[in-house]
């Protein structure tokens, strides 16, 4: 009897790790690759219709990683190897695993665990941590002025995004069960963005989400004319294709992640998810063709000095809110 | 202030001047031998007041010309002071950099193409001139060869 | 080269420009064909800022003795395969600079000293116009 169970529950355990394993590679990868490359072709033709010419064809951005993919791969001869070739590779597993869990959440509603957006917020932060890593090991002053750049971004945008995360917690403490408050499935069944506090905080996380990606105005790590290539000038051949790749899976994975948060995830259907998930990309999209590029103390200062009061209000809002029961503040 | 008057203040140093001709309506040139070039660029300068612009280097057939362009900004006039240097095989003169800062690369690129030394310039090294090149061959000097068109 | 990486190469190709002593006109021409009114970006021109990116190199201007080593570094840096445009009068066979004291040769014999294999294009014009530049590089994609 009990050498039946052991086996009974060995064979349940294998089903439930190939199931991941498929879902890792189904989702996480192949998906959001497709839809991260068409995503970062939709941002070009956007970009080009505004600027009043025709962009690249739809293929594009996949044979721009093909291409690359068989190039020469350089690396510097006093780069630090290990961490010069090691960090695409952290991203783009961080993005990978981050896209898993947001595809499935938004697909099927099943949650991991209670407490799987604490997960999430981690691996946000870590294409970011990569590049920084990637950067300074590349052993060019070019590199080290763009990863100085993006170490002052980090600790700019990170505590808005937070501060937004914790406003809709604060919404979603009255509706949702004690064990339940921390996972993400359960939140993006409520729409946080339909009340005072929730906008502004909407308004705050597509701001720290565009410094996130490096679109304009906050692309001053990877200044292409000022500080030629900037970041990953060093880069080239298969280790810029996975980089590239890595962004354009990051293009997927953050407007998902705040259309999950704020606006409701893929409720009613997949194709009222995806209608959200193109307006806030279209959003991203134009905030960057309309704006120059930022100053890195200009940032700085809009995020401190700007995006957190803001937010502190608002987060003053929603508790009043939760306080006297309002659902609109 | 007019012509007249200008020629006027023009000659209170006319002992360091071989001449002074006006060629055109608004142009002056006070001809002088190298020896006395850095008084009269310093009367110029301080006394005038005109605006050194550029100074240009030419290798006449017998002797060296610098010519110093300054603008009279009064009068809206260029006054040259034109400095002949008669020695061909070691052509020297003295510098206008220590009043005058912004004519140190000017001079430093008429001593790259044209070999004329510039006595008390503070910071004498190549500047238009390739890090390869040779010392001693200056290209704009009409001795220098060419390469052949092929 | 393989099948795939020659129509990868031929549908994005990636270009970085070196000034090698050039008067500017033909760096002018060479922006200008990103504007709105030529576009090269349908055919999937990218211009990016570091040579290592790069599959095209274009190259503009007479080489002088000063920026030849600078200009074989950056050659050198330019992750293979890779074509170098020689974009102008100068860059061809060195125009009207031809019996300068400054001139090192034109681009391919500065390029052939280190890589003897290099693939050269050339681009003839003074400078040449937005519309020559995007045939030159359609022609020799076509012939890679």
């Amino acid at each position: 009897m009990g050498a039946v169970s052991a086996e009974k529950s060995k064979g349940v355990w294998m089903n439930a790790l190939t199931q991941n394993l498929i879902e890792f590679f189904v989702y996480g990868f192949v998906l959001t690759a497709i839809t991260g490359l068409i995503a970062s072709w939709i941002v070009r033709k956007v970009s080009a219709l505004v600027q009043y010419r025709v962009g690249p064809p739809v293929m594009q951005p996949f044979t721009d990683v093909l291409k690359l993919l068989g190039k020469e791969q350089l690396i510097p001869e006093q780069a630090n190897r290990f961490i010069f070739s090691l960090a695409p590779l952290v991203a783009l597993s961080s993005v990978i695993l981050l896209s898993t869990m947001l595809w499935r959440i938004a697909l099927h509603k099943s949650t991991y665990f209670a407490g799987d957006v604490i997960v999430i917020l981690y691996l946000l932060v870590m294409p970011s941590l990569a590049l920084i890593l990637g950067a300074s090991a590349s052993a060019s002053p070019h590199a080290s002025i763009g990863s100085a750049r993006e170490i002052k971004l980090l600790i700019s945008y990170e505590l808005p995004l937070l501060i937004a995360f914790v406003i809709v917690l604060v919404k979603a403490t009255g509706k949702l069960e004690q064990t339940q408050l921390l996972s993400l499935a359960a939140i993006s069944g409520l729409k946080p963005i339909m009340s005072i506090s929730g906008f502004l905080a909407f308004l705050a996380a597509i701001l720290c989400i565009q410094a996130k990606l490096g679109l304009t105005p906050f692309d001053m790590a990877e200044a292409e004319t000022e500080l030629a290539g900037g970041v990953l000038i060093e880069y080239s051949g298969p280790l810029l294709a996975i980089w590239k790749l890595a962004q354009a899976m990051m293009l997927i994975a953050m407007p998902l992640f705040v259309v999950e948060l704020f606006c409701g995830g893929f409720s009613p259907s997949i194709y009222a998810g995806i209608v959200k998930y193109v307006i806030v990309l279209v959003l991203l999209i134009l905030i960057k063709n309309t704006n120059p590029r930022m100053r890195i103390d200009q940032a700085m200062k809009f995020f401190w000095y700007y995006c957190s009061p803001v937010l502190v209000i608002a987060m003053v809002l929603a508790l009043i809110g939760n306080y006297f029961n309002l659902g609109w503040l | 202030m007019t012509y007249e008057q200008l020629k006027e203040k023009i000659n209170s140093i006319s002992d360091k001047l071989i001449k002074v001709e006006q060629t055109s309506p608004k142009r002056l040139y006070l001809l002088c031998e190298s020896e006395n070039a850095y008084k009269v660029n310093r009367f110029v300068f301080e006394d005038l007041k005109a605006r050194f612009v550029v100074a240009t280097g030419i290798d006449s057939d017998n002797c060296y010309e610098i010519i110093y362009h300054f603008s009279y900004d009064q009068l809206g006039t260029f006054l040259n002071v034109k400095a002949f240097i008669r020695d061909r095989n070691n052509p020297h003169i003295e510098s206008i950099t220590p009043f005058i800062p912004g004519a140190e690369w000017t001079e430093r690129e008429i001593h790259d193409i044209l070999g004329v030394e510039f006595k008390n310039h503070p910071n004498m090294k190549k500047l238009i001139l390739a890090d390869n090149w040779p010392d001693g061959k200056h290209p704009i000097k009409k001795d220098y060869e060419y390469k052949k068109l092929k | 080269m393989r099948w795939w990486k020659k129509v990868a190469l031929k549908k994005s190709p990636w270009v970085f420009h070196v000034n090698a002593g050039a008067c500017n006109n033909c760096d002018i021409e060479i922006v200008d064909c990103i504007t709105p009114r030529f576009d090269v970006e349908r055919f999937g021109v990218k211009l990016v800022g570091s040579p290592r990116h790069a599959d095209a190199l274009l190259v503009t201007g007479v080489v002088t003795e000063q920026v030849t080593p600078r200009l074989q570094e950056v050659y050198r840096q330019t992750a293979k395969p890779c074509v170098v445009f020689a974009i102008g009068a100068c860059a061809c066979d060195r125009g009207i600079f031809t019996p300068g004291y400054h001139v090192a040769g034109p681009v391919d014999k500065v390029i052939r000293e280190i890589d003897p294999n290099a693939i050269i294009a050339y681009v003839p014009g003074c400078p040449p116009k937005p519309e020559a530049i995007i045939s030159g590089i359609v022609k020799a994609l076509k012939a890679l």
